[in-house]
């Protein structure tokens, strides 16, 4: 990485809601068919597969990932990467229960690699939360990488 | 069951990454990027000759892992850092290592391997045991 005075800054999108809408459950079934499609057997004791932290907030937050390009001013076409994904989790998720997503995007860096050229590295954190209220069961930090190959 | 630091642990195989889970993820993630789904695509972009996995199933397989190696236990926080892609009918092996023992809490560090390739993810995770469960 070097400096960032040879190419203008990212959009300043730090603070933008991501705040989803909707309602997110976990069926059985389609824990089921996860479990299958990663090599195991569900849960026996009423848990989803720990993964679904990632499904669930990615699914039920404010905006699509192409929406989330698109506030960071970037073609989704143009292949964002995922960089790294962290989660915190408080309690599991259950089958059956609803969820509801908050979230914000904390992050977007401009920075040069060797590798990919200009880049803008996204960080939005998002929480998982009971629908009928409470502290969110888990809060998850994903980073994204944006190749600006209209910079390079 | 007792642990320690440097204890390795029991790898989780996949002998060959499913091109048809995808399509199930596609779904999962309301997603249809078609380089998880069209070869072509994939060859169009110059990204490969097969299609590529969907990143959080790499990260369910070191999830696995983990939740196989320590029966009961669950998962209180993980970080997993995406280094390369994961193609369509690979072999992946996810395998770690015990970096700490605090009471029920381990701390853990892992990989997701492809077999010829290298390593494709990395991370860190720490797990609460269930200690009841251990001891049957």
């Amino acid at each position: 990485m070097s400096g960032t005075a040879e190419f203008p800054p990212a959009p300043d999108v730090a603070g933008t809601s991501l705040d989803g809408t909707r309602v997110f459950t976990v069926s059985v079934e389609e824990n089921e068919r996860l479990c299958r499609s990663v090599g195991v057997l569900p849960a026996a004791d009423g848990t989803a597969h720990p993964i679904w932290y990632y499904v669930a907030t990615q699914v039920a937050m404010g905006k699509t990932v192409a929406g989330v390009c698109e506030t960071c001013e970037f073609d989704v076409e143009d292949g964002p990467m995922m960089g790294s994904s962290g989660v915190r989790f408080a309690a599991p998720i259950k089958l059956g229960e609803p969820y509801r997503v908050s979230g914000e995007i904390l992050s977007l860096e401009r920075k040069k690699s060797r590798k990919l050229g200009i880049m803008d590295v996204l960080t939005y954190r998002l929480r998982l939360h009971p629908a009928s209220g409470g502290e969110a069961i888990l809060e998850t930090d994903n980073v994204w990488v944006l190749p600006r190959k209209e910079l390079a | 069951m007792s642990y320690a630091a440097g204890d390795l642990i029991a790898p989780f195989i996949v002998e060959s990454v499913s091109a048809d889970a995808m399509k199930d993820w596609a779904v999962f993630l309301a997603d249809p990027n078609p380089i998880h789904l069209d070869v072509a695509v994939v060859k169009a972009k110059g990204l490969g000759d097969r299609v590529i996995n969907q990143g959080p199933v790499n990260v369910a397989y070191m999830m696995n892992m983990l939740l196989a190696a320590f029966p009961g236990a669950t998962i209180e926080a993980m970080d997993s850092r995406f280094l390369d892609n994961v193609y369509g009918g690979e072999k992946a092996v996810a395998s770690g290592r015990i970096t700490a023992v605090d009471g029920d809490q381990l701390t853990c560090e892992f990989s997701l391997d492809i077999e010829g390739r290298g390593t494709v993810n990395s991370g860190t995770a720490t797990i609460r045991l269930n200690l009841q469960q251990e001891t049957r």
